[in-house]
């Protein structure tokens, strides 16, 4: 598989990064170079495996529907966001 | 040319659970300032854990038997990914490739069925209040269990799409898994909608229409849609590929604005929920919860009430539930008070909330089939069954605390007759019934109702008034 530059660009535009120029070429080359190593894997035949969803063999991890009191609160938790306002995460505007 | 139009819908329906679907946090809302019900699992912290709520899966379970669905045994959580806002992990959990509901069907009231592809647990997203320069962030509803519910394209009218979408809110209040209210977006309706001439294989493009909120609005669009792309192909245009939002106010529907590029949500398995395997025996015990549902009532009301009124009685499941614990015998009795006075009632939501006892409604119907309580008083005790302060003295003793038991006895009866006839006031009265003029009858009953403080039974009253003046 070929990385080509509208691949980073897409990528890029999914994950809301600016990216520049250079970035983007730099950033190609990396992943070409990480694909083509996980490509090995291709090697192997998997036919009749089923895919590995997880890797620890746990089943039906359920919690009670009980609510329990929690370590953070809201000012705790809004003072790591850049910027609050009324109680709420402020953002720039979307759309 | 005529064109068909070919409908599908996708429904949000909000869980009632007391906790979130991945955290133990407060899941309603409701009147709670932004972002007091949140944790660090909603903020996505680094190293958060999210927690499966096993309430989730029980109410998923009733809400795909309420739509004769197969509950699939194995399923498990995707990532779908997206950059916005709404949503700190960036990412939604969702159910993308192992469903719990499997096919299944919803039969409206008309008969027609629609049939259900698939309908899957995941979590909601957070609210965004937009303003000039910014957007605000409240995270209270993120990862509230939803389930969404996927129909087939079996549905061929802006009627239909109205009665789907009911029937859809009365299945999951009945099975109990949603408060179901529609103002507070506990259901939010897409609908896809394309044309294609009349006898042809091929659908054609769809538009969709995201987040309605009431089956009128869901009706209202689908109406619109439909001869607004009529219109298109019948200019020999083509319709557009879209998402398009729907106003309540202007009555239209109009193309959303959204990125250009495809969508591209890169689904992969959720690393950190492991998966779900149902045995046979736990589906089966939960399955067997299911309450009555609205098909149930229409069967076994079927002779006693009426088509329409248990329609317009269907849609509050907590009088079904009550009408179903009365007397077979007085339930006729009891749903046309409940059709004819509490539903006039200006605080009939209010009084839903807390219906009287059985026993009592099966009291007041007993007494009023008994004749004891004219029809007026019935309807007076039953809205006294209402009143914290009253209901407590039952139907029995608040009719009699009224003075409103009527005097059966005919003997009695007769004495009070006898007594008004000898009153010199009545004598033209009863001398002009003589002569045949019949209405001053009500006269004389009215004397007679008089005397007895209004606890006469009227139509008793008259056959004796006519026995004697015969």
């Amino acid at each position: 598989m070929n990385i080509k530059r509208e691949d980073i660009i897409h990528l890029a535009a999914l994950s809301n990064f600016r990216l520049d120029e250079k970035e983007i070429d730099s950033l190609g080359r990396d992943l070409q170079d990480i694909i083509k190593y996980i490509s090995q894997l291709d090697k192997l035949d998997t036919d009749n495996i089923e895919p590995t969803y997880q890797v620890i063999e746990m089943e039906n991890v359920w919690r009670d529907d009980e609510i329990l009191p929690q370590e953070a609160d809201r000012e705790a938790l809004l003072a790591l966001t850049k910027e609050a306002k009324d109680n709420q995460i402020k953002v720039p505007k979307v759309l | 040319m005529k064109y068909i139009p070919t409908i599908g819908v996708e429904c949000h329906v909000q869980l009632r659970t007391k906790t979130k679907l991945f955290s133990e946090v407060d899941n309603d809302a409701r009147g709670k300032e932004p972002n007091s019900c949140v944790s660090p699992v909603d903020y996505a912290l680094p190293g958060m854990l999210p927690r499966l709520n096993g309430e989730a899966i029980k109410l998923a379970i009733l809400a795909g038997r309420a739509m004769n669905c197969e509950i699939n045994a194995l399923s498990r959580f995707d990532r779908k990914h997206y950059f916005y806002p709404d949503s700190p992990k960036g990412y939604q959990i969702t159910q993308f490739y192992h469903p719990i509901i499997g096919a299944g069907y919803v039969e409206l009231p008309s008969g027609t069925k629609v049939r259900i592809e698939h309908a899957h647990l995941e979590g909601d997203a957070g609210k965004l209040t937009h303003f000039d320069t910014y957007s605000l962030v409240d995270l209270n509803r993120v990862d509230t269990p939803l389930i969404e519910i996927v129909s087939m394209p079996d549905i061929h009218s802006a009627k239909d799409v109205h009665d789907y979408c009911k029937e859809l809110w009365r299945l999951m209040c009945y099975a109990g898994v949603t408060y179901g209210d529609l103002y507070n977006g506990n259901m939010r309706f897409d609908v896809n909608i394309s044309l294609a001439p009349e006898g042809s294989k091929e659908l054609g493009t769809r538009a969709e229409i995201k987040n309605l909120n009431s089956f009128r609005s869901a009706e209202r669009a689908a109406e619109f849609e439909i001869k607004r792309q009529t219109k298109i192909l019948e200019s020999g245009e083509k319709v557009k590929q879209e998402t398009r939002g729907w106003s309540d106010a202007t009555g239209k529907t109009s193309p959303q604005r959204s990125k250009e590029e495809a969508k591209d949500y890169r689904y992969m398995p959720e690393p950190d929920i492991p998966p779900i395997n149902l045995s046979k025996d736990f589906i089966d015990k939960e399955s067997a919860k299911l309450p009555l549902m609205p098909k149930d009532y229409r069967k076994k009301f079927n002779k006693t009430i009426s088509a329409d009124i248990l329609e317009v009685l269907l849609d509050y499941p907590e009088l079904m539930k009550k009408l179903g614990e009365v007397e077979e015998k007085h339930t006729k009795n009891i749903s046309n008070l409940f059709s004819s006075v509490l539903l006039a009632e200006e605080k009939s939501a209010e009084y839903l909330n807390d219906l009287p006892s059985a026993k009592d409604l099966n009291e007041l119907a007993e007494m009023n089939e008994k004749k004891e309580l004219s029809s007026t008083s019935t309807k007076e005790v039953f809205l006294r069954l209402f009143d914290p302060q009253m209901k407590t003295h039952g139907a029995k003793q608040i009719a009699k605390e009224l003075g409103l038991i009527q005097e059966n006895d005919l003997g009695a009866l007769e004495k009070i007759v006898d007594i008004v006839l000898a009153k010199p006031e009545t004598q033209k009265a009863q001398a002009d019934f003589k002569a045949g003029e019949e209405k001053v009858i009500g006269f004389l009953v009215g004397q007679v109702m008089k005397e007895s403080h209004g606890k006469a039974n009227p139509s008793a009253v008259q056959e004796i008034l006519r026995k004697k003046l015969a």
